[in-house]
């Protein structure tokens, strides 16, 4: 397969998996894979900051401990928190002659047999949410087109994140919707129920549950359910003052 | 693309750019107008059961979305459970006849073809949009796409009216003109509670006894609630016709 048809069919493997619901760690994990595949690198990860800001690592090619460990080393120093902090592309670093300016990564990663590492920003207008870090094993630059190449993942995998994070708010909203609605017919078919058993009109029926709740250190809504269920007696219930004939 | 996201914009800015705030009642107004229909409604729907109609643009709507409630059928509901549009191009000669007891009173009231359209974000379902002509006929393929992008919209716009309530209820914008009908849940729980039978249980005998008696289910649970109607008292065959017990429903 040539280079430009792995690019074309990466890309299209990555937009087919921007479908509703779609698991945005496989989608790292593939994106990892293809840019190994793809570029010529030896190990790809991807990076997140956590709220607090704090890299972790998300996604790698490579499960051995060297190379996850080199990630995380990067939660305090080395390419990737670098890019991460700036928000810009810290590209084609010899490892050899960094001379200290990461003594720890560069330690571990000329350890683990890379030589060369590359960290590009995932960024979406001002907001920087982490970082796509690649690795080689032979000093050398990476071409330009490499480099756009890599942008170009970096950016795919930051839309997705985004997009993954917009919907999954949405739809906690939606189920907050949808159980506030439920919660309120439960509440209601409460009331009806303790207002026909204690013969009370529907505001005192409703008082006679809430002074139930307060009492008791109880939610109404689980006050309510328990009267539905019949776990909860009517006569059990604590009669509101406003209740009291 | 770019022809969907400006047409977008444009419904956004009408519902947003006239001033005096954004309703539930202009978000219905905005689904017909922009999909070029006689009148839509919107209808919530929890649990799998129509829950309320959250805005409608007229009295045809409003019937609708009250026979939906009361029924449990109807495009509206179609379009929740099937998770895709549910087109009915004449609802009075239908091909294949669906909704046996939503379609005659819809059409009486002035329905002659209705849409569903479900409201979804992400895999949680919301509800539907309710579509109505007053003459039969098919959508045009831009009004069908207008309608998937107003389904969008109008999901996309009760999350925004939600965002702000606190836990377990409804934010008080989605209930200021809606109609959640509560006293037929306060109806369920007092006729569970009179012949000891559960909630849902007492929902259908309630369901029932309207239908049987041709009677809106409002104004029945109303009754109920007033204490003018008992569903105890051993007078009288049931009304309902359904249900396992069916000895006791009556009036008094």
């Amino acid at each position: 397969m040539t280079r430009e048809s792995m690019l074309a069919r990466t890309l299209v493997e990555l937009a087919d998996s921007l479908v509703d619901d779609f698991d945005v760690v496989d989608l790292l994990m593939l994106l990892a894979d293809r840019c190994v595949e793809v570029l010529d690198v030896q190990a790809a990860g991807i990076m997140l900051a956590t709220p607090d800001g704090q890299l972790r690592v998300m996604a790698s090619s490579s499960e051995t401990m060297r190379v996850l460990e080199l990630f995380e080393t990067q939660a305090q120093e080395g390419p990737c928190f670098d890019c991460y902090h700036t928000g810009q592309a810290v590209v084609n670093q010899d490892l050899d002659a960094v001379n200290g300016r990461w003594p720890r990564f560069a330690a571990e990663a000329l350890g683990a047999g890379f030589h060369s590492a590359h960290a590009l920003p995932m960024r979406l207008r001002g907001s920087v949410i982490g970082a796509l870090n690649l690795f080689r094993d032979g000093v050398g630059q990476m071409g330009p087109a490499d480099l756009e190449v890599a942008q170009a993942f970096a950016d795919v995998a930051t839309i997705a994140i985004l997009q993954h994070r917009a919907t999954r708010e949405a739809q906690i909203l939606a189920q907050q919707l949808t159980g506030a609605l439920n919660s309120r017919v439960i509440l209601e078919q409460a009331k009806g129920m303790v207002a026909e058993r204690l013969d009370l009109d529907m505001e005192r029926s409703f008082a006679t549950l809430r002074s139930h709740a307060r009492n008791h250190n109880l939610r109404l809504i689980d006050v309510a359910q328990s009267v539905i269920d019949g776990s909860l007696a009517t006569s059990g219930l604590d009669a509101s003052p406003a209740a009291k004939p | 693309m770019t022809g969907g996201q400006e047409r977008r914009l444009a419904i956004l800015g009408r519902l947003l750019g006239q001033g005096g705030g954004f309703t539930t009642a202009r978000l219905c107004q905005v689904c017909a107008d922009v999909t070029g229909v006689t009148g839509a409604g919107i209808m919530l729907m929890a649990g799998d059961v129509p829950r309320g109609s959250v805005c409608t643009t007229d009295t045809v709507s409003a019937v609708m979305e009250q026979l939906q409630y009361d029924l449990g059928e109807g495009p509206c509901v179609d379009a929740y459970h099937q998770d895709h549009p549910v087109l009915e191009p004449d609802l009075a000669e239908p091909d294949a006849p669906r909704w046996l007891a939503f379609t005659g009173p819809a059409v009486d009231a002035g329905a002659r073809a209705v849409f569903g359209f479900p409201l979804q974000v992400g895999a949680v379902r919301l509800g539907a949009l309710n579509l109505y002509n007053d003459r039969p006929g098919n959508l045009s393929d831009d009004q069908y796409i207008d309608a998937l992008v107003m389904a969008d919209v109008a999901a996309q716009a009760l999350l925004l009216l939600q965002a702000h309530a606190p836990p377990d209820t409804v934010a008080v914008e989605l209930e200021s003109n809606a109609n959640f009908q509560y006293v037929v849940h306060q109806a369920s729980g007092m006729v569970a509670a009179q012949i000891d039978i559960t909630v849902s249980q007492a929902l259908i005998r309630l369901r029932a006894y309207a239908f049987g008696n041709g009677r809106p289910l409002t104004d029945v649970a109303r009754d109920v609630v007033a204490r003018r109607l008992r569903f105890d008292a051993d007078s009288g065959e049931d009304d309902s016709g359904e249900d396992d017990s069916g000895e006791d429903d009556q009036t008094r």
